[in-house]
């Protein structure tokens, strides 16, 4: 017969190294799940910057390299890698993908700048279409069953299932099921509505 | 409470330090939410307000189910380069003279400003925009559109079309824009030249335009084959088809 004492003991030993193993799995899911959760609010993707400043007008009789320099200078910018007028209009550009524009006496300074952390932890979040990639996620899932399943019964008494941990498992439980009561669950939902980030508007 | 005696009750040191986090995590969440919450009821007031108003036309202001925010919300999309000097803007389809203008040439045609409200699908909605850009209707003219024409396709970048009935798409605040609020579009709303059917759902005024299609039959677009409404009336709410 096993010795309880020592069964528990293992069970604690592994869930802690377990837990170690999970931890970058964990902080990448968990940020990326936050990320996606609001795409309604924020483009995890790209930090779109946008400022408007003031200046003298180019004229039309201002060359292409005149008009050029009165506009980056305005916008704190160097020399742009491209110039381009059209109508009312001065738009340079720069390597870096920055596009600065001049309409009239009002210059528009629009920087998008790629947000490496949360564009990284959003692609692995989403395992679809990599093919590598979903069998380590399936391994991490795994891992997470036995860290849920190995932490009922780490510990004994009035601490573990005995009370404390059957009511907080009760309640970890009772929140999605009250949920999906409460919200009709998925055949409630069922329309076409495609993700937010899908949406071309 | 007052601080325990950890000198005299060691064992609750741990505990009490445990409770101190818990009390300060919850502080810090509710001081969150509150934020949240404040930011909701500051957006609200702005619904409230447009919800009492009527347009000419005599219809709501704001349409069922929307709410206002003070600028466009970044949607996503499949972008197209952005680029000013690769545009190209096809007019073609059931007409008698197509034609191709680039973006400088898109600038000389008659342009006109309008302000006009916007409504995305998924419940925002932006109001008093000011789009400069050419009349839809002023494109059909120039290329002669042929009298059995009822349906204008708006074509995207990456393939993506929009159809809107001609009706609608000729209507005086239609546009094929570049400017909102005297401001070239960021590349994410749509730059350099987007579509603007205002009193449909946001999805038909295609980003990142390409062409202007006019044809006799109607072709469901991108969102319209995926489930979502072929006319997109926000009044009506035809959100899904």
């Amino acid at each position: 017969m096993v010795d309880r004492k020592r069964w528990r003991a293992w069970l604690r030993a592994i869930h802690r190294d377990v837990g170690y193993l999970a931890v970058g799995f964990t902080i990448i899911y968990a940020i990326g799940g936050i990320a996606m959760n609001h795409v309604d609010d924020w483009n995890y993707t790209y930090n779109s910057k946008e400022r408007t400043l003031a200046i003298a007008p180019v004229t039309d009789d201002a060359t292409d390299e005149q008009a050029a320099k009165l506009v980056a200078d305005a916008a704190g910018k160097g020399r742009a890698d491209d110039v381009f007028r059209a109508g009312d209009e001065v738009r340079l550009e720069y390597a870096d993908g920055t596009k600065v524009t001049a309409i009239g006496a009002e210059v528009t300074v629009q920087e998008v700048k790629s947000r490496f952390f949360f564009r990284a932890v959003t692609w692995l979040h989403a395992a679809k279409g990599k093919q590598g990639w979903k069998y380590i996620a399936d391994a991490y899932a795994v891992l997470l069953l036995y860290l849920a399943i190995s932490g009922l019964f780490m510990i004994k008494g009035k601490l573990g299932l005995k009370w404390r941990g059957t009511l907080l498992v009760a309640i970890g439980v009772a929140v999605p099921v009250v949920y999906l009561y409460a919200s009709g669950g998925p055949e409630a939902h069922a329309d076409p509505k495609p993700r937010v980030s899908d949406v071309s508007s | 409470m007052s601080r325990p005696d950890f000198d005299r009750y060691p064992e609750l040191k741990q505990a009490w330090n445990r409770r101190e986090f818990i009390k300060r995590a919850a502080a810090g969440t509710a001081f969150v939410a509150l934020g949240g919450a404040l930011v909701r009821i500051a957006a609200d007031d702005l619904t409230k307000a447009a919800r009492a108003e009527k347009r000419a036309d005599g219809r709501a202001r704001l349409p069922p189910g929307q709410r206002t925010l003070e600028y466009l919300r970044p949607m996503g999309g499949d972008p197209s380069d952005g680029d000013v000097k690769t545009f190209k803007l096809r007019v073609h389809g059931d007409v008698k003279t197509p034609f191709e203008v680039d973006y400088a040439g898109l600038l000389k045609l008659p342009q006109v400003t309008k302000e006009a409200d916007v409504h995305c699908v998924t419940g925002w909605s932006m109001l008093a925009g000011v789009w400069k850009g050419v009349q839809i209707s002023m494109l059909a003219e120039k290329a002669g559109i042929k009298g059995e024409a009822k349906h204008v396709i708006l074509e995207a970048a990456h393939g993506f079309t929009a159809n809107v009935p001609l009706a609608d798409a000729t209507k005086d605040n239609c546009l094929v824009t570049y400017r909102l609020n005297g401001k070239p579009f960021q590349l994410q709303h749509g730059a350099p030249v987007r579509g603007l059917i205002p009193d449909l759902y946001f999805w038909k005024s295609a980003k990142w335009i390409t062409g202007v299609r006019f044809v006799k039959d109607d072709r469901p677009g991108f969102w319209e084959v995926r489930g979502y409404h072929n006319h997109a009336d926000p009044w009506k709410e035809q959100r899904y088809g």
